[in-house]
């Protein structure tokens, strides 16, 4: 019964998330931008996918390109489409839900709303309901563009929606699986920050000086340099060029997510409400 | 009566400065609690420890024997916590409703609940507003609300009529008065005259440490206490009453107030008798007889 109610509790939770995107200023705000880069996105570069990929103008310069990302397999898709539309939202969309997911629960803690919450759920159901909340819009926002880009592929030759499909079911778990460690970090950044903006300026600082500290450490200690897989999205380019082992891409981001929650959970049972 | 809340030996430290010093207290089922002390007493400390919003430094409480925060006192435990906002962003209804969700009601049920409780407090027709929309008062009378949702034994109110207007303070009193043969009501306030109406048990925290504190009846062993209040300042009103066979003493406690000594006597008529007749005779207007000392004189 304990666990139901818990579950219950923890889904109720996950659900007010989604009215928080799709009621609010912010969350409104946040998802007109998120559709203005899509258009931009699907508008000029998934809709000429093709044309980069396979023209004989583009195709050595999207070699030379690819091939220095180190995702030249990309270009033997068959839905050139997704190719591209992979190659950019698997870094859009860690930006988004860092940006979605800046204001998990510090607000509410600054506010004292999270207070009310605290004498109707506990505290790991809070961090876990708001965190899958966040997957769950994520999620619904994958399948929207993965969608649009299955039916452009389609509109361009119907014949590719069979691959189309399965490429993009795919794509969904791979990109549903990338973002999960970048919505948990958040999670632990709310855990002690008092604001959103703070915990993007902290996020901000932590993506852009984090490795080049454990470069600095790891030239008097190598084995620091094993503090780089504490950074989510250290596996990605990995999964673009599809070099690495299943185990490397999809356990690190799951080990990541579980860590952070983990950390997250211990930092707000000490935290005064 | 049942105990409902045991604290033993609580401390809480914020860095060098002591909020709550080995505080023990028990507190049983039935009428309101008080909670008083002077600003920085550890009042809300105390408050919040017992919600589970703050972890003690040492020492154990036991709510209904679970400790503070278990998740077996989800909708058994509620509270007003001192200076909580609801989200700005959303309205009323889908606050209050999201809290019945999680406490466990139906959709259906949830809003049902959160009518019922805001129609409790007067304010069924701000039900879609949003709180910044409504004045201090009505916001505070919401959170009001917010604790009042489903069936809660124990309810704790931080402040609640602080910031409200007379008549809304009175409605609060009276919510509380009405709903006190179920909920064990935790009260704390400055306003004494409130607590005073509606408490018999107080517990009073000065500088971290706590005096409990049943309010007197008015008999302590073979003597009987009044307090006067009088309109205005009567000359020769002390030496007067003071003449009176059943007084033993009386002593000014402040301006145009009288705490009075009397016999305890049951056979004979009381002092408060002598007191109004000795008035009438003399044409003193007093503005108030208690019986008993308030509870400013019991505890300053």
């Amino acid at each position: 019964m304990n666990v139901l109610d818990s579950h219950r509790r923890i889904w109720t939770l996950a659900r007010f998330e989604l009215t928080r995107l799709f009621l609010t200023k912010r969350g409104m705000a946040a998802l007109a931008a998120f559709a203005t880069v899509w258009f931009i996105v699907l508008y000029y570069l998934v809709s000429s996918a093709v044309t980069i990929v396979s023209s004989e103008m583009f195709q050595d310069v999207a070699r030379q390109l690819f091939g220095a990302l180190g995702v030249s397999n990309l270009l033997e898709w068959p839905v050139p489409e997704l190719a591209i539309y992979w190659l950019i939202a698997a870094y859009l969309f860690p930006c988004f839900s860092l940006f979605s997911a800046s204001d998990q629960t510090c607000s509410d803690r600054t506010r004292g709303t999270l207070r009310f919450i605290s004498l109707r759920a506990t505290r790991p159901e809070i961090i876990i309901g708001r965190f899958l909340g966040q997957i769950l819009i994520t999620s619904i926002l994958i399948s929207i563009t993965i969608l649009a880009t299955v039916i452009m592929a389609a509109y361009r030759d119907l014949s590719l929606i069979t691959d189309s499909v399965f490429h993009a079911i795919k794509l969904f778990i791979d990109l549903s699986i990338i973002v999960l460690p970048f919505i948990a970090f958040m999670s632990f950044l709310n855990s002690f920050l008092k604001s959103s903006k703070m915990a993007m300026v902290v996020c901000t600082l932590i993506f852009g000086l984090g490795p080049f500290v454990v470069n600095l450490i790891a030239y008097k200690l190598p084995i620091a340099m094993q503090l780089n897989h504490l950074f989510p999205g250290k596996q990605i380019t990995d999964l673009l060029g599809e070099t690495e082992v299943v185990i490397a891409t999809y356990g690190l981001p799951i080990i990541q997510s579980i860590f952070f929650l983990i950390i997250a959970n211990m930092i707000m049972k000490r935290t005064s409400l | 009566m049942k105990t409902i809340i045991h604290g033993e030996g609580l401390n809480k430290q914020y860095g060098h400065k002591h909020a709550l010093i080995n505080v023990d207290f028990t507190i049983k089922k039935g009428s309101p609690v008080a909670l008083v002390g002077p600003n920085g007493a550890g009042k809300t400390t105390l408050f919040s420890i017992l919600c589970g919003y703050i972890i003690p430094s040492s020492g154990k409480v036991s709510i209904m024997g679970y400790p503070p925060g278990d998740r077996a006192l989800f909708g058994k435990l509620s509270a007003l916590p001192q200076d909580a906002q609801l989200d700005p962003r959303f309205s009323i209804a889908h606050q209050l409703e999201f809290y019945g969700r999680l406490q466990g009601f139906s959709a259906k049920k949830s809003k049902r609940e959160v009518e019922r409780t805001l129609e409790l407090v007067g304010l069924r027709d701000v039900i879609n507003v949003k709180p910044n929309e409504l004045s201090h008062g009505m916001r505070k009378r919401v959170t009001i609300a917010q604790a009042l949702i489903g069936s809660p034994e124990i309810v704790l109110l931080d402040e609640a009529s602080a910031g409200l207007d007379p008549l809304h303070a009175r409605e609060v009193r009276e919510i509380v008065a009405s709903l006190s043969d179920d909920i064990t009501f935790i009260l704390s306030s400055h306003d004494l005259n409130e607590l005073e109406r509606l408490c018999d048990h107080v517990l009073y925290l000065e500088h971290g440490k706590l005096k409990e504190h049943t309010l007197a009846a008015g008999v302590e062993g073979s003597s009987r206490y009044f307090t006067l209040r009088m309109k205005q300042q009567e000359e020769g009103l002390i030496e007067a009453i003071q003449q009176l066979s059943s007084v033993i003493d009386i002593v000014a406690t402040q301006d145009r107030e009288y705490l009075i000594r009397a016999i305890a006597n049951e056979e004979k008529t009381g002092a408060d008798i002598d007191v109004l007749q000795l008035c009438f005779q003399h044409k003193w207007q007093y503005a108030q007889l208690f019986n008993g000392k308030t509870l400013e004189n019991q505890l300053f």
